[in-house]
């Protein structure tokens, strides 16, 4: 599949990646691993004039922490993360993520910056611009339907980082520089919750580093997948607990994760939880499974991390 | 669209080239270099056929630019053999009869050099985690990995 016609640059710096995004009036995407953004831009769902490739600053790339935080720079690789030793003490819930994310090959290339910035995916948008043409377009390229659900009124694809359910358990934020300068945020507020345009980052905004709470936590990752290997989740289940606090994020099942708060580990809070979780999500059909498959999976995904949590406890 | 002069190491040798901004690494390794090992399969990054090694990584090069590359070092399956001597990973993957239709032969004995460079001694699991990055159609997988196996434990 033939790459369209775009211009190439490399920023060392963020100064030099923000006025170069000036320099093409907008019309320019920021290129980290890549793992996502080429395929778009081979599919056409994506039309940049440029792209800027952020892999030569290297302060991007760096792990670093202080007493408060753990802080990633968005360049690290998802392998990068996988092997170090603070992710594995501090944030169990973010290494089991990470280890689920795609595959090796792609875990090497792949970034958390890119990772969580990867747009929403559905069965009728990632496909070609031929294929897309033939059914009309749908919302979220601008067309006037939806192709999984007709008659939806909005957008209802699904936002599939294994990685971002995992970090806002444990109250992650990130920083983001943009030509208006720097700015902290909790993750939670990146997401605008619509499928359309699921992020709230203004333009030219690049996130720059991933700041997670140096505080011991327990928890864990599950996903469901077809394969054991490459594939998005269809449906993703984080769960983690530092001090009293249990917080548990649902992923894949609409156009962000969702985060709920559990009173404890007993089985009523289990009980509480599975319930808003299920009348919460918006699994639509717009994957390879049924969705009363990934619509029914929510209970028995959350009950089996918990139970298996809980009992690495004891 | 202004080409951009990019220099390059590929399996040893130095080479300087231009490229448009759009194109892939596949396509300069394949339609520029004439190094026709790697393969296209879904040309988006989801099935490991073109994967090369990029800096040592094993690399899926239909969703990397070539102008990303610039200044790197790649390794594509042509580069394995010594001379007239295949490298073990291909002997083995004959002896085995881990190849079928062969399309993903080239990725797979690059993914697997990938693993042995960075594992002398992998287990069977490890292996096994290593080549799912690539997908094959004929094998049912069984016989790859015991070619890969078989290598590792050759070489200890």
């Amino acid at each position: 599949m033939i790459l369209p016609r775009f211009a190439f640059h490399k920023a060392s710096s963020i100064d030099e990646a923000l006025a170069l995004h000036k320099e093409f009036a907008g019309n320019a995407l920021y290129l980290s691993g890549g793992t996502d953004l080429v395929p778009r831009i081979k599919l056409r769902l994506a039309k940049p004039e440029a792209l800027i490739d952020l892999k030569g600053i290297k302060t991007l790339e760096t792990v670093e922490q202080d007493d408060r935080w753990i802080r990633i720079g968005a360049m690290a690789t998802i392998s990068d993360l996988m092997k170090n030793p603070l992710v594995a003490e501090y944030v169990p819930v973010f290494q089991a993520s990470l280890e689920s994310t795609s595959c090796e090959t792609l875990q090497m290339r792949g970034t958390i910056g890119g990772n969580l910035l990867q747009n929403t995916r559905c069965l009728f948008y990632n496909q070609s611009e031929f294929w897309r043409k033939s059914k009309g377009f749908c919302l979220k390229v601008g067309g006037e339907k939806c192709n999984a659900v007709p008659g939806a009124a909005v957008c209802l694809a699904n936002y599939c980082s294994d990685n971002a359910a995992a970090l806002l358990t444990v109250n992650a934020e990130i920083n983001v520089a943009g030509p208006e300068g720097q700015r902290q945020l909790p993750l939670g507020d990146l997401f605008s919750g619509k499928a359309g345009r699921p992020f709230t980052l203004k333009p030219g905004e690049i996130l720059t580093h991933v700041l997670i709470p140096k505080k011991k936590t327990r928890g864990g990752y599950e996903k469901l997948r077809l394969r054991g290997s490459v594939d998005y989740p269809l449906l993703g289940v984080a769960l983690s607990s530092g001090n009293e606090a249990v917080r548990l994020a649902v992923g894949a099942v609409g156009p962000r994760p969702y985060v709920f708060d559990m009173a404890g580990w007993e089985e009523q809070s289990l009980h509480d939880v599975i319930a808003q979780a299920k009348a919460t999500a918006r699994p639509a059909p717009n994957t390879v499974v049924e969705t009363a498959y990934r619509r029914d999976m929510i209970p028995i995904f959350i009950e089996r991390l918990a139970k298996r949590l809980a009992g690495e406890a004891k | 669209m202004e080409k951009i002069r990019i220099t390059v190491t590929v399996n040893g040798d130095r080479v300087e080239t231009d490229v448009a901004p759009s194109q892939t690494l596949l396509e300069m390794l394949r339609d520029t270099l004439e190094l026709t090992g790697a393969k296209e399969g879904c040309g988006l990054g989801a099935c490991g056929a073109c994967t090369v090694l990029l800096d040592g990584k094993p690399t899926r090069s239909c969703i990397v630019l070539a102008a990303e590359v610039d200044g790197a070092e790649v390794v594509t399956v042509e580069g394995l053999a010594q001379g007239e001597h295949l490298h073990p990973l291909q002997e083995s993957f004959m002896e085995k009869g881990a190849v079928q239709c062969g399309f993903c032969t080239p990725g797979m004995i690059v993914t697997a050099k990938g693993l042995l460079d960075r594992n002398k001694n992998p287990s069977k699991e490890q292996i096994i985690t290593s080549m799912s990055s690539n997908l094959c159609r004929c094998t049912g997988y069984k016989k790859i990995i015991e070619a890969v196996e078989a290598t590792a434990s050759s070489r200890e």
